[in-house]
């Protein structure tokens, strides 16, 4: 039987270094949720999403966002057919197990609307037809920190539909070398079919019994509560936030073939569940601070159970 | 004043610091007091070392008495180091309080054994309001009559000065002197508290004995209080540790199902570790 941590082989073998996109890909896929993956271009964003799609044979679907989309591009539309002369109804990339939504500022506030409405309902409407969207369903979009001219900033109430956020870094020089000699070449195959997308459904399911005790869920709380109010933040995370951690503290112990959350699960799941979740204030700008040192320290001002 | 005690246990001389203890004492600033009102009660330690912290230092349990405060100040010099500790407190009820010498485990630096050095104790008299204001005008006019003791004290000190200072050496020299009494505890370890918490725990084996016995596992690791058992088993705990902390979390975090199978393990393991 299939167990997750050979999905996150396939993409090791696939990915060099980025451990935390790596692990935050397969998260959220026990979670069933979407993740949103901030990084420079050229960081193989792209790559693990599709090493992703591969590993648990699904159909992966790349929608690059442009200011000139359409909702219709991403969701699908209805075409006539002039042999038959009925409506048909072309599916758009939405319908697809993993979708990457590259650049998603990218594309005005239509487009990005009509994504998220089929990320949270998991359904999408095509004319007069709202059709269910496949399962396992999983949205990964993309956002460049850089080149921010022409772009549509996704506001807090959106961000806060993506589970957690993933920042990308820069490979390290050994691991850059990694990635020379491995695809200077080419690209390698990537590794296929370490699971199912049945697999993938019963993770879910199982990683949802995972046992979360009453104390670890007021932890969970109390680290989305201490968003609000804290210095540098001017706008806190939404209870939503405290739903991520215990999702994504359960999805953590189940990765490591746990049947119980536990303090540890919630607290390194938190930076990733709260850093799109705030909005800082001036004060941060002007002196220059870094918004992962205030995530961080009200992390670490929650004491764990 | 202090008065010193011969540990007759089997004091672990290696767990106790080597101390010149020259005066400990507690003495109340109001020894009659009314309901609701508030009184300090300030431990002085007098040591000739130059230490940093007085840990040693045990406070006395206040009983019924609302704690509402509790400073120390560590004053330090080559000479020694005087530490000053002050509980304010809130009298909540009707009664005669004695509240028992604060007290310092110790080796006597001048004979070599394990001592307890304590305070002597202290008694409170709560009163309604009403009888406590008028104790406490009876107070003034005594306080004004003392006042008036000491300044003409102050004169005379200013005559015989340097013979009061001799005597006041020989008397505070007199009252450290080790006198055995009644046996007492060395200080406690964390090894202590982990089998104290893991007794408490099979007596009573709840949720609240069980976060005790993890608390104080986790402190044998290093940990400070609010850490993960990452932080534990990171803080360079003894290795023979971890099982008992794996089984802690257990314990603690895993489902109602398999608690007692869970509680079971941490109670070996945690036995393992002390044996």
């Amino acid at each position: 039987m299939n167990r997750p941590r050979d999905v996150l082989d396939a993409l090791r073998a696939t990915i060099v270094g980025q451990d935390d996109v790596v692990d935050g890909l397969v998260l959220a896929l026990i979670a069933g949720g979407h993740l949103l993956l901030e990084g420079a271009p050229g960081v193989a964003k792209t790559l693990a999403c599709r090493a992703l799609a591969a590993a648990v044979g699904g159909v992966f679907r790349r929608v690059q966002f442009t200011p000139d989309l359409l909702p219709s591009d991403i969701v699908g539309t209805r075409i006539f057919d002039q042999k038959s002369a009925e409506f048909t109804t072309v599916l758009g990339p939405l319908f697809a197990n993993v979708v990457l939504a590259d650049e998603i500022n990218r594309a005005p506030a239509k487009v990005q609307s009509a994504l998220l409405e089929g990320m949270q309902e998991r359904r999408a409407t095509i004319g007069l037809q709202t059709l269910d969207l496949p399962a396992p369903f999983v949205v990964l979009a993309t956002m460049n920190p850089y080149d921010s001219d022409g772009t549509y900033p996704l506001p807090l109430a959106q961000l806060d539909r993506f589970l957690a956020k993933v920042v990308v870094t820069y490979p390290s020089r050994d691991e850059e070398r990694s990635i020379v000699d491995r695809f200077g070449a080419g690209e390698p195959p990537l590794r296929r079919d370490a699971a199912t997308l049945d697999d993938v459904l019963r993770w879910q399911r199982e990683a949802h019994s995972v046992f979360f005790d009453a104390k670890l869920r007021d932890y969970a709380i109390d680290i989305a509560r201490a968003t609000r109010g804290a210095d540098m933040v001017a706008h806190g995370a939404s209870p939503r936030a405290a739903l991520a951690l215990v999702a994504l503290g359960r999805a953590r112990a189940y990765l490591e073939d746990r049947d119980f959350a536990t303090p540890d699960d919630v607290r390194d799941i938190a930076p990733a569940v709260l850093r799109h979740r705030v909005s800082y204030d001036d004060r941060l700008a002007i002196t220059g601070g870094d918004p992962e040192d205030v995530v961080r320290r009200i992390v670490a001002s929650v004491p764990a159970p | 004043m202090a008065v010193a005690a011969s540990l007759t246990l089997a004091a672990p001389a290696d767990a106790l610091r080597r101390l010149h203890v020259d005066a400990l004492s507690m003495r109340a600033d109001r020894n009659h007091v009314a309901i609701g009102e508030v009184f300090h009660l300030a431990i002085r330690a007098r040591l000739r070392e130059d230490v940093a912290a007085l840990d040693e230092l045990v406070v006395p349990d206040v009983g019924t008495l609302q704690l509402e405060g509790d400073e120390r100040h560590v004053t330090r010099s080559p000479a020694g180091t005087d530490v000053v500790e002050t509980l304010t407190l809130e009298a909540t009820a009707r009664g005669r309080y004695t509240i028992r010498g604060a007290y310092v485990d110790a080796i006597d630096a001048r004979t070599g054994k394990p001592t307890r050095f304590s305070a002597d104790t202290v008694t409170i008299v709560v009163d309604n309001p009403g009888l406590a204001s008028a104790v406490t005008a009876g107070q003034i006019v005594r306080a004004l009559l003392i006042a008036g003791a000491l300044i003409l004290a102050v004169l005379g000190a200013i005559v015989g000065l340097p013979a009061l200072a001799r005597a006041r050496r020989r008397r505070e020299a007199a009252t450290v002197g080790p006198t055995p009494v009644v046996p007492v505890a060395p200080a406690r370890t964390a090894r202590d508290e982990v089998a104290e918490a893991l007794r408490a725990f099979r007596r009573t084996p709840e949720t609240a004995a069980l976060l005790r016995l993890r608390a104080a596992l986790f402190a044998a690791a290093g940990a400070k209080p609010g850490a993960t058992l990452r932080d534990a088993v990171r803080s360079g705990a003894d290795e023979r540790l971890r099982p008992a902390l794996i089984a802690a979390e257990r314990a603690a975090f895993g489902p109602a199902s398999g608690r007692d199978a869970a509680a079971a393990a941490l109670a070996r393991a945690a036995e393992a570790w002390l044996s």
